[in-house]
């Protein structure tokens, strides 16, 4: 009997112990004042890069604002990560990634009437303006370039100069191959594969931003212009940056392990002085400098050469660093309060010196790194393009993986891969114009 | 008293309703969601609408998604038996008595504990051409495919992911093994001798027969694992060279990703039923070789 007794009081105190943890806690509770008073805020990156710029910037705010702390929070696929946080609900209140679906779905809070924008550039305000409303739903901070950079001292060794053709850029990787055997005439990071993206952006639809000029050639990306992009026309520009990657590695002018290799690689060799010429933006200074700082005289800089005959070579210069508010953010005050602490001259000359990116503020003064003439050099001599507006779905690493399995043969023809980019392309885009 | 006896009568109906909640609420509600969704066109930002069987009708005219098929079911045919095999084989062998049995064990099963993820990375610096750990080994041998890129081929890394796959679960496949081999009663072997039965009759007509039950876990969770392997792949190729060791999985995540909600989740159930054919095949045919014995 007094088992029996105590087997239902264990359960009625087990069943009692669930229910009354399940009704703990209301969630309107009031917290206790203290905390009460605390605002957390989320900002959300995807730049490796300034991860540990950004928590430093993040300690001095947090103690400058002791009622609001802001908490960084870094994903490698940010732009992927970005539309699950969307989903789901979890939107961060500050970030980094802005794609034009989520700017059309008004995911981010207008910031056209936000006094900082007279500091701004006004060629970099053009780039952070929407072409579909004329309105501004991200701020840039930085100015970003993205060419060739080469090794100065084994192209002088070489008797080499920069190309702005396709035929020159060959010959001269050529040249490095047969007269410098240990030097990687040029390197591609392909494991990672955003970088083989980039390619995309820059060789590829370089041809296409020229030709339609900067504003034409976002709004003919963002509404899927199919006449004006012709992706898939033979000899257009897919079909020719197929050709040409082709022919650096049927050629041998790229590193063996193109496939596998990272960007930590990439950077390594580079700054070893085992690389003539590696594709990237100017993100990758602080590293190399970082890595070998005696190499600030010897790193070239020059516009990625023109792939079709009778095109100009190009030169990326975009808005960099990117920040929005997200439209759900439940604490929008706070995250501008962020925003304008991120956007003193102080704290920007801080962020440019030490990514070693020119400010898109004209009140910034900052030694910004070794490349500041040569950068201006080749944006004098080449087509200036923005980034490219790639539908949500098809990201930069998306991109990157049909360039690795071009470079592995899985396409018969370099129309082939043209025809499965565009195929691939307007699938990503139709899914977010149902 | 009489209120007690009769909460006490009924309790144990009542017991199970915490774990059916948790069952319905983390299983059953997101099954039928997902069932839902998967009718739908959703892309996860925009109102979805009703588009019928057009997704599953979808996945059969998708290249990639036929691929990715492919592969997956590669690396199941490659994992799968060869787990089953050599964790039979290291059962037997370290079922024996020798010195440093214990030690063997734990060498063989510790890669189980490591997180795939990490192993796969590990496994990556192991193989990278030219700065990889086993170039750096055979280099100054001079042996030739030391500096192969074994991750850069379509085939070869899937033959790797395979290897990998196989030499990381092992030790828990053996485990399982070692188990029903020790619960073998001692009796048998002993029938098995008196009736003058060699080695490899009594392996073949005692030690595998009283091993079905092992040997029936082993298959369907090697199955299930690696028809739906993910983060090893992630780690060691991310699905590359191109898309050539994607597997379902990560094609199936990578949808949802690029906007496609709606197709990812008919790609999900796709998936649920690739894997529950294999495992109900099997399972049959297990139980019917029980029942013969």
């Amino acid at each position: 009997m007094i088992k029996k007794f105590m087997s239902v009081m264990l359960s009625s105190l087990m069943l009692m112990t669930v229910f009354t943890a399940g009704c703990s806690k209301q969630p309107n509770t009031p917290a206790p004042a203290a905390t009460a008073e605390k605002v957390h805020i989320t900002f959300f990156t995807g730049k490796v890069e300034t991860v540990d710029l950004m928590n430093q910037l993040i300690q001095k705010f947090n103690t400058e604002n002791p009622n609001i702390v802001v908490e960084q929070e870094y994903q490698k696929d940010a732009s992927n990560v970005m539309k699950v946080k969307f989903a789901s609900g979890d939107v961060p209140d500050i970030t980094t990634v802005v794609s034009q679906d989520y700017i059309d779905q008004g995911k981010y809070v207008d910031l056209s009437n936000e006094p900082f924008w007279s500091r701004n550039l006004d060629s970099i305000k053009a780039l952070c303006t929407d072409v579909k409303s004329g309105k501004q739903y991200k701020v840039a901070t930085n100015v970003t370039m993205a060419g060739i950079f080469y090794n100065k001292k084994i192209f002088a060794d070489l008797n080499l100069k920069e190309a702005l053709t396709w035929k020159d850029f060959v010959a001269n990787l050529q040249v490095v191959k047969e007269k410098k055997p240990d030097v990687t005439p040029m390197f591609i990071a392909g494991k990672e594969s955003w970088t083989l993206g980039h390619m995309i952006e820059f060789l590829a639809h370089g041809v296409i931003k020229q030709k339609l000029g900067v504003n034409a050639s976002r709004l003919a990306f963002i509404n899927n212009d199919s006449d004006k992009l012709a992706f898939d026309a033979p000899g257009g520009c897919m079909d020719t940056f197929a050709a040409r990657i082709l022919e650096l590695k049927n050629g041998g002018l790229i590193n063996k392990d193109a496939m596998t290799a990272t960007y930590d690689n990439q950077k390594q060799d580079f700054a070893a002085g085992k690389v003539a010429v590696i594709s990237q933006g100017m993100w990758v200074l602080g590293d190399l400098l970082k890595l070998n700082p005696n190499m600030k005289d010897d790193i070239g800089f020059s516009p990625f050469p023109s792939i079709i005959d009778g095109t100009k070579p190009v030169v990326l210069s975009a808005e960099d660093s990117v920040y929005a508010i997200t439209a759900e953010s439940k604490h929008q005050q706070e995250a501008k309060k962020f925003l304008e602490f991120l956007l003193k001259p102080e704290n920007l000359k801080t962020y440019s010196e030490i990514t070693k990116s020119p400010s898109a503020f004209k009140d910034v003064d900052a030694d910004w790194g070794p490349l500041k003439d040569q950068a201006t050099k080749a944006l004098a001599n080449a087509v200036n393009i923005p980034f490219t507006d790639t539908p949500a779905g098809f990201s930069g690493d998306d991109a990157g993986r049909m360039v690795q399995d071009l470079l592995v043969g899985k396409y018969k023809t370099t129309l082939d891969f043209a025809k499965a980019y565009k195929t691939t392309w307007d699938k990503a885009w139709k899914a977010t114009h149902n | 008293m009489a209120l007690f006896r009769t909460i006490n009568n009924h309790l144990h109906k009542y017991m199970a309703v915490p774990a059916i909640i948790l069952f319905a609420v983390f299983f059953i509600y997101p099954l039928t969601q997902g069932v839902g969704v998967s009718l739908t066109d959703s892309n996860g930002m925009t109102v979805p609408h009703f588009i019928g069987l057009k997704n599953f009708a979808d996945f059969f005219q998708d290249e990639r998604a036929k691929q990715d098929v492919w592969n997956t079911v590669l690396f199941a045919l490659g994992s799968a038996p060869l787990l089953n095999l050599l964790g039979f084989l290291y059962a037997l062998v370290l079922d024996r008595h020798f010195k440093g049995k214990a030690l063997v064990r734990a060498v063989v099963y510790m890669p189980a504990v490591i997180s795939p993820l990490i192993m796969g990375y590990i496994w990556y610096f192991i193989l990278q051409p030219e700065r990889g750990f086993l170039f750096r080994i055979l280099q100054p041998l001079h042996v030739g495919f030391a500096n192969s890129d074994w991750l850069g081929g379509r085939s070869s890394a899937l033959i790797v992911l395979i290897v990998v796959n196989v030499w990381q679960y092992v030790g828990m496949t053996m485990i399982i093994y070692l188990a029903g081999l020790q619960s073998i009663p001692p009796e048998l072997y002993e029938a098995s001798k008196i009736d003058g039965a060699g080695y490899f009759s009594t392996l073949r007509y005692v030690t595998i027969p009283m091993l079905y039950p092992s040997i029936k876990i082993n298959v369907v969770t090697n199955i299930i694992g690696s028809l739906s392997v993910f983060d090893i792949i992630i780690a060691l190729t991310d699905g590359g060279p191109g898309y050539s060791t994607e597997s379902l999985s990560i094609y199936i995540m990578r949808e949802l990703y690029g906007s496609f909600t709606g197709y990812s989740t008919a790609v999900a159930i796709i998936l649920f039923i690739l894997i529950i054919i294999p495992v109900v095949a099997y399972l049959r045919f297990m139980k019917r070789r029980e029942f013969e014995m």
